[in-house]
């Protein structure tokens, strides 16, 4: 699959003695949403980790947007992240003494130079116009979580990764995420590797792999 | 010794290499010849011309090559800051004349050519020899190895700006001159700096532009007494001094960005500002180190490590028909080269004065005084008398003849015994020259 965002082989991670991840062989083509479910344990969070470049892998191989990410250095992979990947966590990591905006330019900040009209538009996008100078603590968890959603777009990447993302939220909120997420991997044409437990957000995505004990059992169609 | 001394002015032409292959990155080779080739050229034409010109002849050539440098400088300067504010995004002829190859190569052999011309100074006189010279050769070609390897290691992103790049040479020259008295510009620009200012305020007292009222008077003189001492040739020389390197620091913090509103993803747009403004924090970084090398020479000349020849006056008295004997030999040998110097008093006055073989063997009688300055003395020191006052160089082969800051020669007798000064001459010149340097003192206050 010549165009695939992400393309593992062989794919394992250990922490001394725990193999979190047995040889997974991955192919996610540019634009896909791929989610990933699995129990407690099973693996979801390494692998993400890993295809977003948090963490190195102990074998195998990594290709994510043509990067071999094993061949590169810390630096590599600062810029990797920094210019390719946007994360999404259950715990929103919002600072709490800034703005949303300000909390968006911050990203900005890391990636390059802050542009504050490029930031309210990006909230704007998110249906956040109005709590442009709102801090976390005024926000809602849906909309702090947009804020998130914000702030991982702002620099374009070309993969999203979500890490449970509406795993605090109640369903009027998962829901309104959820579809704001797919209307912008519609205009934004980004992959989406989002890691959730509820079959039903898992559902939204194009695919679904289920892992256990760090084995990839199983993966069905689910059709978006 | 000889090795110790040359080492700055190694260090400094080595950066220089370096430097102008990082400011022609296309153009190493070609650079990296001319630059190599001007020091070897430099050094060898110096020799030779002090081979046939010994003395302030061949000093003054390189003096006046660094000092045009430093002139080069104020231009590209003043052109830097001047394009700046006019922030025209079109390019510049000044620097399509740059990154010409004749241009490029022209200016890394004028620059070598200089280097190798201090360096080849420092060799002449009595540290001139074969060994040396051979010495100069292998740590030149061992120092031009390490900028080349240098060059490769350094980073990509370390490029420096056609206006930084000159700052940054000029600055190794002038440092790499104020090694050497008879070199350094600093000196002498200070003093050209006092004499001006001088001179402009006394033409606008002479034409009557400073009112002369009871009531203004006192409190305007305590301002003028300011631009009449000694330290506004040192405040005004250091403006002149740092002045190019400081705009062209300007000029390259205010040059504009490049233009990105083409570029329609927002990310992308940022990312090339991103690029640019490191880009520039990257160019700032040679004229800034440019303004520290500016400060070091400054100090160097401030504070020359060069131990001045000034012995004690020896008191002498004059003879029953009022006749001052300095004898030719004895304690002290008065034809080896060096300032002896003698007191003399007649009553409540005295006189202080020395004696000098010139380099081309003539002896000389001279008061410890100028005509222009307050008679703080002189001292010797590389092939030259230093007035302590004004800290202008005077030639040892211009000793002995009268004019500007030169010592004011007494009549005298030389003959096979010693030498032979009337008093009453040496007392009677000294009291008119003290009277009219006190003047200048007093209107200076």
């Amino acid at each position: 699959m010549a165009d695939a965002t992400i393309q593992t082989s062989g794919l394992t991670r250990s922490y001394g003695d725990i193999c979190a991840l047995k040889p997974i062989d991955l192919q996610v083509p540019q634009g896909e949403w791929l989610s990933v479910m699995g129990h407690s344990g099973s693996g979801k969070s390494t692998l993400m980790n890993l295809v977003g470049g948090l963490d190195r892998p102990s074998s195998g191989s990594l290709r994510v947007g043509g990067e071999d990410l094993l061949a590169l250095s810390e630096d590599g992979l600062a810029r990797f992240r920094r210019e390719y990947v946007g994360i999404i966590f259950q715990q929103h990591h919002l600072v709490p003494y800034l703005s949303a905006v300000e909390n968006v330019m911050m990203a900005q900040y890391f990636h390059s130079v802050p542009d504050e009209a490029e930031a309210r538009s990006a909230l704007e996008r998110v249906g956040l116009g109005h709590r442009l100078k709102n801090r976390p603590g005024e926000l809602s968890g849906g909309e702090q979580q947009r804020v998130c959603i914000a702030r991982a777009i702002i620099n374009s990447p070309k993969l999203l990764l979500g890490d449970e993302p509406t795993g605090n939220l109640d369903h009027k909120s998962t829901v309104m995420v959820m579809e704001l997420l797919k209307e912008l991997r519609a205009e934004d044409r980004f992959t989406v590797v989002m890691v959730t437990h509820n079959q039903e957000v898992a559902a939204w995505g194009d695919r679904t792999i289920y892992l256990d004990d760090g084995v990839l059992v199983r993966e069905e169609r689910t059709g978006g | 010794m000889v090795a110790v001394k040359l080492i700055p002015h190694l260090l400094s032409w080595a950066a220089i290499l370096l430097l102008l292959l990082r400011g022609f990155p296309g153009r190493r080779p070609t650079v990296a010849a001319a630059n190599i080739s001007g020091f070897a050229l430099g050094a060898a034409a110096t020799l030779l011309l002090f081979g046939s010109f010994p003395g302030e002849f061949t000093f003054g050539i390189i003096r006046g090559a660094v000092g045009g440098s430093f002139l080069l400088l104020w231009g590209a300067s003043v052109a830097a800051i001047y394009r700046g504010a006019l922030r025209e995004s079109r390019s510049w002829w000044g620097s399509r004349f740059l990154n010409a190859p004749l241009a490029a190569a022209g200016g890394a052999l004028a620059a070598g050519m200089i280097a190798g011309g201090i360096c080849a100074s420092r060799l002449s006189g009595a540290d001139g020899n074969s060994v040396a010279f051979l010495l100069l050769a292998l740590a030149g070609a061992a120092l031009a190895g390490c900028a080349l390897a240098a060059d490769k290691w350094l980073p990509k992103s370390f490029t420096v700006s056609p206006a930084g790049l000159m700052s940054a040479v000029v600055a190794l020259l002038l440092f790499s001159a104020s090694y050497m008295i008879r070199l350094d510009i600093f000196a002498p620009l200070t003093m050209k700096v006092m004499k001006f200012t001088h001179d402009f305020v006394h033409q606008f007292f002479e034409s009557m532009l400073i009112p002369d009222h009871l009531f203004i008077l006192p409190y305007l003189w305590d301002y003028i007494g300011l631009l009449f001492g000694k330290e506004v040739g040192f405040w005004g020389g250091l403006v002149i001094w740092f002045t190019p390197a400081l705009l062209v620091i300007l000029a390259i913090r205010f040059e504009r960005l490049p233009s990105v509103a083409h570029i329609r993803q927002g990310a992308e747009r940022r990312k090339l500002l991103a690029a640019a403004i490191r880009a520039r924090r990257f160019l700032l970084l040679v004229p800034l180190i440019a303004l520290v090398i500016f400060a070091v020479a400054v100090y160097r000349s401030r504070f020359p490590s060069v131990e001045y020849w000034d012995p004690k006056p020896v008191p002498v008295t004059a003879s029953a028909a009022g006749e001052i004997f300095i004898p030719k030999s004895g304690e002290i040998d008065i034809e080896d080269g060096k300032l002896h110097k003698y007191l003399y008093k007649q009553g409540g006055k005295e006189a202080r004065f020395f004696v000098l073989m010139t380099p081309e063997g003539e002896l000389t009688v001279d008061l410890d005084a100028c005509a222009i300055c307050k008679p703080d003395g002189y001292g010797q020191a590389e092939g030259t008398v230093l007035c302590y006052y004004c800290n202008t160089l005077i030639p040892l082969e211009t000793v002995g003849k009268p004019g500007g800051c030169n010592p004011v020669p007494i009549p005298f007798e030389a003959k096979e015994d010693g030498v032979h000064v009337d008093a009453l001459t040496l007392i009677n010149t000294w009291s008119s020259t003290i009277q009219s340097t006190s003047r200048v003192k007093e209107e200076g206050k």
